[in-house]
């Protein structure tokens, strides 16, 4: 079981997060300073950080410069209620691994904490296999099975990005970000229809789902065992 | 007490002092450069005479130099000249001085005190002398009485000390008068600046018709009040649109919960009303999110992250990105391109405003329509339009679309937040947001 450490002194907040990341099969250990969270962090053991910014003895990020200037590389996800791209930019270069501003959904914490935890199989590799599925990233062809695939650019992409984070939930948001390239939360619902395009792609009718929409959360591709 | 506590009146003291010292240098300067040039020209009309005075009874024959001299003396009307005749012992032949100075530089004039022999009452008197001799073994002293020059001199001071009072009185009144105008001015701000701190924004400080530099510095001031005025109220609006806004999705959210519960009976029920909440409350979240970014946005924080952008590849990939929505919709999402180069801004909140434009288009314009994206170089720079087949904004309502909340058309999904993070967006990077007049469609000239 992984463990994770969570820096976060509302009592609320922090009871969600641990719910949340225990059903979701993390173990959660809790500090509300950053006194106290150095000296777990220290500790070892620990997989992942969840930092808040604003704790009672000061600014979450320079735990994180701390321990980075000590050579520790455990991945940590900064969280903030400042509601600012520009405190991202500063969280991401303080040495965090990813940023999520508040309020936030818990399946978005959910799902970039998995991101993170088990990072993307990211080999430069000219061939990707994922299941029945086999991608030529050279030629930016793929096919099911025996079966090609006609897909435009943009889809080859979104298919590559899920590809290599397979049975994990990927984000409407985490797929604008990286395989658009923009930070920001559409009005309408222009990622679910690339997506669903996609998926009348892959999956032909009589074949096994393998992208699975999660209501209200995003994507995942389930590969078959 | 020399130095006041309070500020002000420590500057009044100042000032005049600072005047009254400078009033005092420059007398003085001024009486001794004029005591110098005075003193100078008066000793070389001095001395002229009397190297008059020896030349004068070098040339006359011994035996009349008596004469000469006693007449001499008779025409002196001021009685100032002193002249003596000297024979080779130093005896007195004639003149009016006793006797012959103990030593007597040779060659040019000295001063020296002499004894005169007939000013009543004056034993010794101070005068500028020369001694030359003559033929005939004769010495004659020639001197000029220096009483006129101390005289003089005396005058000088008296009228420099008369003159200085005035001017040091004058000096502490200027500084007086300066200085309480001064004092009054910052009472006047600290007055009116505390009625504003305690919440009246309405106050204004007093401009003059023709104001000095403190005047153009309270000029500025109001204008910093105005602007915080119009913040300020503009926030008030805000809060109160928010808390309506947020109204009304709440008690329906609520209603629909209460009633929800009340019906459920099975695990499916509940399922169903909790997912129905659950996207009620993402669009509240929504709205709050829009307004967190507006509020961010119009703090110019996030000027820190510009860039240069390639304005093509961004409008393309906005094209990108709704055309299979716009597809789905039965709209055709026309966009042409030309390549502009670049600008200077943010890249994912252009696109975020793009963004915003295109899906205006897709929502408002007749369904089966086409959006235009276009983007051109015109005379105004790099301009991006997003044009529909709608009837577009009417013209009394443009001014008030961008602001929060304010909606065209209620029968269509959203909260009214869309042009005011378009606009917002335009405002960061110094670009114009431009409606057309007579077609639907909206401009971004993306230059300064």
């Amino acid at each position: 079981m992984t463990q994770i450490l969570l820096i976060e002194d509302d009592a609320v907040t922090a009871d969600e997060i641990r719910l949340e990341l225990t059903s979701a099969g993390h173990g959660v250990t809790l500090r509300t300073t950053l006194v106290e969270a150095a000296s777990v962090a220290r500790g070892g053991g620990i997989d992942l950080l969840i930092v808040d910014r604003q704790l009672p003895d000061g600014e979450g990020l320079v735990l994180i410069e701390t321990l980075r200037g000590e050579g520790r590389r455990t991945p940590a996800l900064v969280l903030s209620a400042l509601g600012s791209l520009d405190d991202r930019v500063r969280g991401l270069r303080a040495g965090g691994d990813d940023y999520l501003a508040k309020p936030f959904a818990l399946v978005e914490l959910v799902a970039r904490v998995e991101a993170l935890l088990r990072r993307p199989d990211e080999s430069r590799d000219t061939r990707l296999i994922a299941g029945p599925l086999d991608l030529d990233l050279l030629a930016g062809r793929a096919t099911r099975g025996n079966r090609p695939l006609e897909l435009l650019p943009r889809e080859f992409k979104l298919l590559d990005y899920l590809a290599r984070r397979p049975g994990r939930i990927v984000t409407r948001s985490m797929l604008l970000q990286d395989v658009w390239g923009y930070t920001f939360e559409p009005n309408s619902n222009v990622v679910d229809v690339h997506i669903g395009r996609l998926r009348r792609k892959v999956d032909a009718e009589g074949e096994v789902q393998l992208i699975r929409n999660v209501r209200g959360q995003g994507y995942i591709l389930d590969l078959p065992h | 007490m020399i130095f006041p506590t309070d500020p002000r009146r420590r500057a009044t003291w100042r000032w005049g002092g600072a005047l009254a010292a400078l009033l005092v240098l420059q007398s003085l300067a001024l009486a001794a450069a004029f005591w110098a040039l005075a003193n100078g020209s008066h000793r070389r009309a001095i001395e002229h005479a009397l190297a008059d005075d020896c030349t004068f009874f070098r040339l006359t024959p011994p035996e009349e130099r008596g004469e000469e001299l006693r007449e001499k003396l008779a025409r002196d009307i001021h009685r100032d000249r002193f002249l003596g005749l000297f024979d080779a012992k130093g005896a007195l032949i004639a003149g009016n001085v006793a006797r012959l100075p103990a030593e007597t530089p040779a060659g040019a004039s000295f001063v020296a005190d002499v004894a005169p022999t007939e000013l009543p009452g004056k034993r010794i008197d101070q005068a500028r002398v020369t001694v030359c001799p003559l033929s005939g073994d004769m010495r004659l002293l020639a001197g000029v009485d220096l009483d006129d020059t101390e005289e003089a001199l005396r005058l000088v001071w008296r009228s420099l000390l008369l003159g200085l009072v005035p001017g040091l009185v004058l000096a502490l009144g200027f500084g007086l008068v300066a200085g309480r105008r001064a004092a009054r001015q910052v009472d006047t701000v600290r007055r009116l600046t505390e009625r504003i701190m305690s919440g009246d924004l309405t106050q204004r400080l007093p401009v003059a018709a023709h104001p000095d530099s403190f005047g153009v510095l309270c000029a500025h001031i109001n204008t910093m009040l105005d602007r915080l005025q119009l913040l300020i109220t503009d926030m008030r609006g805000v809060g109160d649109d928010i808390a309506h806004q947020m109204r009304t999705p709440l008690t329906r959210l609520r209603a629909r919960l209460d009633r929800g519960l009340r019906d459920a009976s099975t695990a499916q029920d509940f399922a169903a009303v909790a997912d129905q909440a659950l996207v009620q409350v993402d669009a509240l979240l929504g709205i709050v999110a829009a307004l967190l970014r507006l509020r961010e946005l119009e703090d110019h924080a996030r000027r820190s992250r510009f860039a240069p952008v390639d304005l093509a590849t961004l409008v393309d990939d906005a094209c990108d990105l709704h055309r299979p929505l716009a597809e789905d919709r039965g709209i055709t999402l026309a966009c042409d391109l030309t390549p502009v180069g670049t600008v200077h801004g943010d890249a994912s909140l252009l696109m975020e405003a793009i963004a915003n434009l295109i899906d205006n288009a897709m929502k408002f314009g007749p369904p089966g329509g086409t959006v235009r994206v276009v983007l051109t170089a015109s005379s105004e720079g790099p301009v991006v339009t997003v044009a529909d087949d709608g009837a577009g904004i009417p013209a009394d309502e443009r001014a008030l679309v961008t602001q929060r909340f304010y909606r065209v058309r209620t029968d269509r999904e959203g909260a009214g937040l869309g042009l005011s993070l378009v606009k917002a967006i335009a405002d960061l990077h110094g670009f114009r947001l431009r409606f057309a007049d007579s077609e639907s469609a909206v401009s971004l000239i993306c230059t300064r």
